[in-house]
């Protein structure tokens, strides 16, 4: 469990922590962040340090890491529970539509936009829910569908071509000023993940999305409601999904059909590289931010490595190393079972021919 | 005269604590059907197990034809001519009767021709044999469960089976199916195989067995032919007559009524027309045969197949819960039978389950408070004598045993007004299986209601202070605590009384 309690000795306390896929996980990126310290920092000609080592480079990783890392926060109950959400990408897009659209066509205030948007993500979230818990149909094709669906709203509703932009300095400060020293949307990220993480891990709520992910059958012979705690965990990531959809338009200043095209899958990676079992039950939100920043690191020390600008492959690179860095990471969390199974163990009798 | 097809002597078998099978004789002919009987847990299962290779006796000796087999796995049995027709045939739905055929015969070459019209004149030829008339091009999906069961038997001729066992293959059948695989069983005999029948319906082995083997707890108590014995005698041989365990004394002194059911039925359950009573401190026993509708009955009364006729009245109150939320609301513990799937969460720690069920009262505004759950969960632990490395500890690295502890922990911990236990020792060693007795009557003791749902007849008559026997979703009698074997068991048989 992902919830230590002090009660075994010491040094085997030890031993266990460090065995810990989340504590592995940190030294990962411990490693990889004084790697590309090292390797991706220099002193210009005029004797400026830039590259991957100075604090403007540092924050503009945090600002573009919140929106995908807000949507693994959404994820990480989901997948809890043994469920999936492929939507939270493309509701990201639909409500930075919506936002957009009602700031400027409709001509609302930016608060009342922002609360209309966010019960938006709640409702559409709500319907991903009413279809899993009510029609009892899987969260991969529930949520394959509204994938689609969200998507192409926001493209009917733009007809593809409309993109709100100018919005006023002071919404744009949230994605893209500093407020008490850090990027002002890191405060908004801190506070979901602050707010998951004791969800997750001190609620009866959270007990209940393990013990659903474990054994639904098993749940609903406790006299656990089922429904509504999966219901709970689709309609919150929607409103997580359109908290992010805020945020990115405040950092692009626009707001476009394609907000966040393809963030689910980073999502879902960052979740699963954090330690949270696909299959649910087992996981925690300190891996998921630890995932998150994994992936964060790594796709834009890259980019401040002089072979890599030299050979413009940026890109292709993070793509590479990302899923290296995921099927490396799984595959060390099955190492132990594999050595287990390769003991030798007594040798089964012979049979009779 | 030849050696029989199949001979087993003073065959044993343990399961961690408990024995299956304590010393089993048996012996098979060519072309005799002989039928095995026993009550739930005698160790049929176990019995079958063993001969199909399954799993491998501890003690005991098996003669194939004659021929000594000292280690059989499925493969050899398979070679060495054993067949199972098992109830729920496992046969490729979506592919044609020909084709799951030959998919059981033919070796796989990866790159081969198939040779389809071999293919279909074996099917043809095997189907002949045991007299079905089902199309070889048929998929198996459209078939009833009875002409699913006769592709297997033509399988199992196909692959040259000489001895055919056959699980109760009636159980899931209408009178008309049964006729018909009746004579694929006697077809059977008259081609000189050798056939186990097992089922729980004394009628069809009057009509169909030659010779008759009972088991009980483990153990043959005897074989006869059909001719030689009655139904009455057949019973006596399944209950036994002595009590194999010592249970804890009843002290009930009921009271007011606690439970009580007005025609209760569910017609998606198969229950109907359900009424009794069950005061305060009684422990009311279910008897009744493996799908005789008990355990179909709790999921009534816990909500999860809501009923749709009569009235549940819990101390006085009616109540109609309509899922495992609102029944726990209304006070009603389940301790379910299929502990490993329903009765704990095998991944979290035992804690954690213990509470899952009384997360409102013990943390009232949903913050898990870890000092309450540690100290409740060490107070049962220590109460039930829970054997495990503290409360963190998975509930599935406990023995069976000590997982139904838990299971009964977490209901326990709700303070219920109504307690259901759906066979709460099965597959649980003896010396828990004495501690769970105890921990019943002291709960009985304190006023609650027990509803004990039980397979192991001498534990329904060991401990409940009035038993009611189930068959075919019905309850059809009512006996006083005391009663004897006899009448429980012809009860749920369905033979009438006054024959013994």
């Amino acid at each position: 469990m992902s919830v230590a309690t002090p009660t075994s000795p010491a040094p085997r306390a030890w031993l266990a922590l460090l065995r810990r896929h989340e504590t592995i996980l940190l030294l990962v990126l411990v490693a990889e962040w004084l790697f590309f310290y090292w390797a991706g920092t220099s002193t210009n000609r005029r004797g400026v340090v830039v590259g991957f080592g100075t604090l403007d480079r540092q924050f503009d990783i945090l600002r573009h890491t919140c929106e995908i890392g807000l949507l693994a926060l959404a994820l990480t109950p989901v997948i809890l529970t043994a469920g999936i959400d492929l939507s939270v990408g493309s509701l990201l897009g639909l409500c930075a539509i919506v936002f957009g659209g009602l700031w400027r066509d409709v001509g609302l205030s930016i608060p009342l936009a922002m609360a209309l948007t966010l019960t938006c993500g709640a409702a559409a979230g709500g319907l991903n829910a009413v279809l899993i818990t009510a029609l009892r149909l899987p969260p991969l094709i529930v949520t394959l569908g509204t994938f689609s669906l969200f998507r192409g709203l926001a493209e009917a509703i733009t007809r593809g071509a409309v993109t709100y932009t100018d919005f006023p300095t002071g919404f744009l400060a949230l994605g893209q000023e500093r407020a008490l020293g850090l990027p002002t949307q890191a405060w908004v990220f801190a506070f979901a993940a602050v707010a998951v993480w004791l969800l997750v891990h001190r609620t009866t709520l959270g007990r209940s999305f393990r013990a659903i992910g474990f054994s639904p059958e098993g749940a609903r012979y406790a006299g656990l409601p089922v429904n509504r705690r999966l219901a709970f965990v689709y309609i919150l990531a929607g409103f997580i999904a359109a908290v992010a959809a805020v945020i990115y338009t405040a950092r692009l200043g626009q707001a476009k059909a394609d907000a966040g095209l393809g963030y689910e899958l980073f999502a879902i990676t960052a979740v699963v590289l954090g330690g949270t079992s696909i299959f649910g039950g087992a996981g925690s939100v300190h891996g998921t931010l630890l995932g998150v920043a994994a992936i964060a690191v790594l796709k834009n020390g890259l980019a401040s490595l002089p072979i890599v600008i030299r050979l413009n492959a940026a890109e292709e690179l993070s793509g590479v190393l990302t899923g290296a860095l995921l099927l490396v990471a799984l595959t060390a969390s099955v190492i132990p079972r594999i050595v287990s199974r390769l003991r030798p163990r007594p040798a089964p009798p012979v049979s009779v021919p | 005269m030849a050696p029989p097809l199949l001979e087993l002597r003073q065959l044993a078998k343990s399961f961690g604590g408990a024995r299956a099978l304590r010393g089993v004789d048996f012996d098979l002919q060519a072309g005799e059907v002989h039928a095995l009987l026993g009550e739930n847990g005698a160790g049929k299962s176990t019995l079958i197990k063993i001969v199909t290779g399954a799993h491998q006796p501890d003690r005991g000796t098996i003669r194939v034809a004659g021929e000594l087999v000292d280690h059989l796995t499925p493969a050899t049995a398979h070679a060495r001519g054993i067949a199972c027709i098992y109830q729920q045939p496992a046969l490729f739905p979506d592919l044609t009767v020909m084709e799951n055929i030959a998919l059981r015969l033919e070796a796989g070459a990866p790159f081969a021709r198939v040779d389809w019209k071999g293919r279909r004149s074996r099917a043809v030829e095997l189907l002949r044999r045991i007299g079905a008339e089902i199309s070889p091009d048929a998929e198996v999906r459209s078939l009833s469960m009875p002409e699913q069961q006769l592709v297997e038997i033509a399988c199992a001729l196909g692959a040259g089976a000489r001895i055919v066992i056959m699980d109760e293959p009636t159980a899931s059948l209408t009178q008309k199916e049964q006729h018909l695989l009746f004579a694929v069983v006697r077809e059977l005999r008259r081609s000189g195989v050798g056939v186990i029948y097992i089922s729980h319906r004394l009628e069809e082995i009057f009509a169909l067995a030659d010779r008759v083997t009972v088991l009980r707890d483990g153990e043959t108590v005897g074989t006869n032919p059909i001719a030689a014995i009655n139904e009455a005698a057949l019973i006596r041989m399944m209950v036994g007559r002595e009590m194999t365990q010592i249970y804890p004394p009843s002290e009930a002194a009921p009271t007011e009524v606690a439970l009580e059911l007005r025609s209760l039925g569910c017609a998606e359950a198969g229950v109907t027309d359900v009424s009794f009573q069950v005061r305060a401190g009684e422990v009311f026993g279910l008897a009744g045969l493996v799908g005789a509708g008990r355990t179909e009955l709790a999921r009534i009364l816990f909500g999860l197949t809501p009923a749709d006729a009569g009235e549940i009245r819990l101390h006085g109150q009616v109540i109609h819960p309509r899922s495992a939320v609102e029944a726990v609301a209304a006070g009603i513990a389940y301790v379910p039978e299929d502990r490993r799937r329903h009765g704990v969460v095998l991944e979290l720690p035992i804690a954690h389950n213990m509470t899952l069920a009384v997360q409102r009262r013990l943390f009232p505004r949903g913050w898990l408070r870890t000092e309450a759950e540690q100290s409740l969960a060490l107070e049962f632990i220590r109460d039930l004598a829970i054997k495990c490395t503290g409360p963190d500890a998975p509930a599935g690295s406990l023995s069976g045993g000590n997982q139904q502890k838990v299971s009964l922990a977490r209901w326990l911990a709700t303070k219920p007004r109504l307690l259901i236990l759906d066979e709460p020792t099965q597959g649980v060693d003896v010396g828990a299986k004495g501690e769970i007795h105890r921990i019943i009557r002291r709960l009985a003791r304190s006023g609650l209601p027990v509803l004990l749902i039980s397979s192991d007849l001498p534990e329904i008559l060991g401990m409940s202070d009035r038993i009611g026997v189930m068959r075919a979703g019905r309850l059809v009698g009512v006996l006083p605590g005391g009663s004897d074997a006899h009448a429980v068991m012809a009860a749920a048989l369905g033979q009438e009384q006054g024959a013994a």
